[in-house]
């Protein structure tokens, strides 16, 4: 549904995107992971034609957004960052301008707004001018402007940043159940969010995407394997550690944290089966077996470090 | 069209909307009568013209039609709401005609405005037809030069205050432009140029009552030029 190939954004000698290519199939709802200025927004604004790359492609539903921007743009509902609107109009007015602008039939407009009101959870304020908005009420009229035309493709600029701990569940819902039907690229700092709603994450540092996949493969990688902590009863520590050394396919010597063993299997291996045999057949008392997984947070924070901007875009997925 | 349409209204709406609008409108007729009425002493002059009235147009312009126009871009950007309009499907040359189109149907409403003055003055005396036509004409023209000036002008930046000065100084720049260069003491070839490009030197045509299509070209082109100018940031912006 989007592909994009060797995309370079600079402003002056900064380069806001360098070098990046990834595509988005039908239905999925990917998310676009990166701290400020790693160039999320850039990118984004690309993909809606609202910024053109200086080069590389980028093809929406097939159609070359350069080349031919209106037809790429009308497969598309954007959602810029801080949901910008017209102080001075009310939601239904705002509503009826972008939907007259889209080309929606007139006589069909007044159900469009009505669905997108309704999907959005905002009729309610359909007649509030948006100056009196609250800013989680202003996200919902943002979303249902998106939405109005019933387009294909979502893309929102950090949908959830402002808004409330209570807002930003009630918004995340709303994204999953109107993503169900749509490809949906967001944007956000916020770790959670990606864990909450997309199937697939692009991480994102210094304008290069260091990392895309699934959030769960990309930190077994990033770990180099899969890892378990593992605790026996009663055993000496010190005999239970060279009898483990010869687990089969155990891919590190387990480490020792007091009197938890760490053992780091290769990603091919199941290590939770090998170490419950292991403990069966030494006849040891197996009191925990925990498989490690690293947080999206520290996988956040090691690969978007500066000293390891170098971490290889691995494409998981 | 249906597009056109739509960012043509919205226009409408978001000034009718504002203060800036009325206030402008009201601020138009009232200094336009006041001078003519009061200042210029038009009742006792005794005279069957209605120029003085209509040479107050140009000056009150030069205020109001950047006050009408120093939102229409700077607003949006300060906004964020470009950001929806530069991805809506329209072609970006819509865009601006819709910004246009906006801005001008309002000072067309303040002309519109002027006409009860006009005929109840008339009919004081012996007025003649052709010359108010002639200035009625005029006027619509350069209304539209200054107010696509403007818009364009209001693209440049992000502060509506700065849009507003840069207008007032370039709408300045081209009704006394001719004159100043002559003052300066600029080689007579440059002040004719200059004096080409003047505004107020093709208003005063119509002024006369002669309806010239040279200066009703030259005012087309000049607003044509300033929209096609705005279109062109607009699309430049994106690669830039």
């Amino acid at each position: 549904m989007i592909q994009v190939d060797h995309l370079v954004r600079s402003y002056g000698k900064f380069k806001a995107v360098n070098d990046v290519s990834f595509g988005v199939g039908k239905g999925q709802i990917v998310g676009l992971l990166g701290p400020n200025g790693a160039g999320k927004t850039t990118l984004l604004k690309m993909l809606t034609g609202y910024h053109f790359p200086q080069s590389g492609d980028i093809r929406i539903g097939g159609i070359d957004i350069v080349q031919q921007p209106q037809k790429a743009q009308a497969l598309i509902g954007y959602l810029p960052e801080n949901s910008p609107v017209y102080p001075e109009l009310t939601v239904g007015e705002y509503l009826e301008f972008v939907a007259g602008v889209r080309g929606i039939d007139k006589a069909l407009q007044a159900e469009a707004i009505d669905k997108a009101l309704t999907q959005t959870d905002a009729l309610a304020f359909r007649n509030k001018v948006a100056s009196h908005l609250s800013k989680g009420q202003r996200q919902r009229v943002g979303l249902a402007q998106a939405i109005l035309h019933n387009p294909e493709i979502l893309i929102l600029d950090e949908p959830t940043s402002g808004l409330d701990p209570h807002q930003i569940l009630e918004f995340r819902q709303l994204i999953l159940k109107i993503g169900q039907e749509k490809t949906v690229i967001l944007s956000t700092h916020i770790m959670q969010e990606v864990e909450a709603l997309c199937e697939r994450v692009l991480i994102m540092n210094q304008g290069k995407i260091v990392a895309e996949g699934r959030a769960e493969e990309i930190a077994r990688s990033l770990q180099g394997g899969n890892r378990y902590e593992v605790r026996f009863s009663g055993a000496k520590v010190e005999a239970v550690a060279p009898l483990l050394e010869k687990v089969a396919g155990l891919s590190v010597p387990p480490a020792l944290a007091g009197e938890t063993f760490l053992c780091t299997f290769p990603l091919d291996i199941a290590g939770g089966e090998a170490l419950f045999d292991f403990a069966v057949a030494q006849k040891l008392k197996l009191i925990s077996l925990v498989p490690c997984t690293i947080s999206l947070e520290d996988l956040f924070v090691q690969l978007t470090k500066e000293e390891t901007h170098a971490v290889p875009a691995e494409p998981l997925a | 069209m249906q597009s056109l349409l739509s960012l043509w209204h919205k226009e409408l709406r978001s000034a009718t909307g504002s203060p800036v609008a009325v206030g402008a409108i009201l601020f138009f007729l009232l200094l336009t009568g006041i001078w003519f009425l009061w200042i210029s002493q038009f009742l006792v002059q005794n005279t069957a013209s209605l120029r003085g009235y209509f040479a107050t147009f140009p000056v009150a312009f030069t205020i109001l039609i950047p006050a009408l126009t120093m939102r229409t871009w700077a607003e949006e950007r300060k906004l964020g709401s470009h950001e929806i309009l530069l991805t809506l499907p329209v072609k970006t040359g819509y865009l601006v005609a819709g910004k246009f189109l906006g801005a001008w149907t309002i000072v067309l409403a303040m002309l519109v405005l002027t006409l009860p003055m006009t005929i109840l003055v008339s009919g004081l005396g012996n007025f003649e037809t052709g010359e108010i036509l002639g200035e009625y004409v005029g006027i619509v023209f350069l209304s539209a030069a200054a107010t696509a000036l403007g818009v364009f002008l209001s693209g440049l930046t992000t502060n509506s205050i700065s849009a507003f000065l840069l207008a007032v100084a370039g709408l300045l720049l081209f009704a006394v432009g001719g004159s100043l260069a002559a003052i300066v003491g600029l080689p007579a070839s440059v002040v004719d140029a200059v004096r080409f490009f003047s505004l107020d030197s093709r208003y005063a045509t119509f002024q006369r009552g002669i309806l010239d299509s040279r200066d009703a070209l030259y005012f087309v082109w000049f607003t044509g030029l300033f929209l096609y100018l705005n279109t062109k940031i607009l699309i430049l912006r994106k690669w830039k």
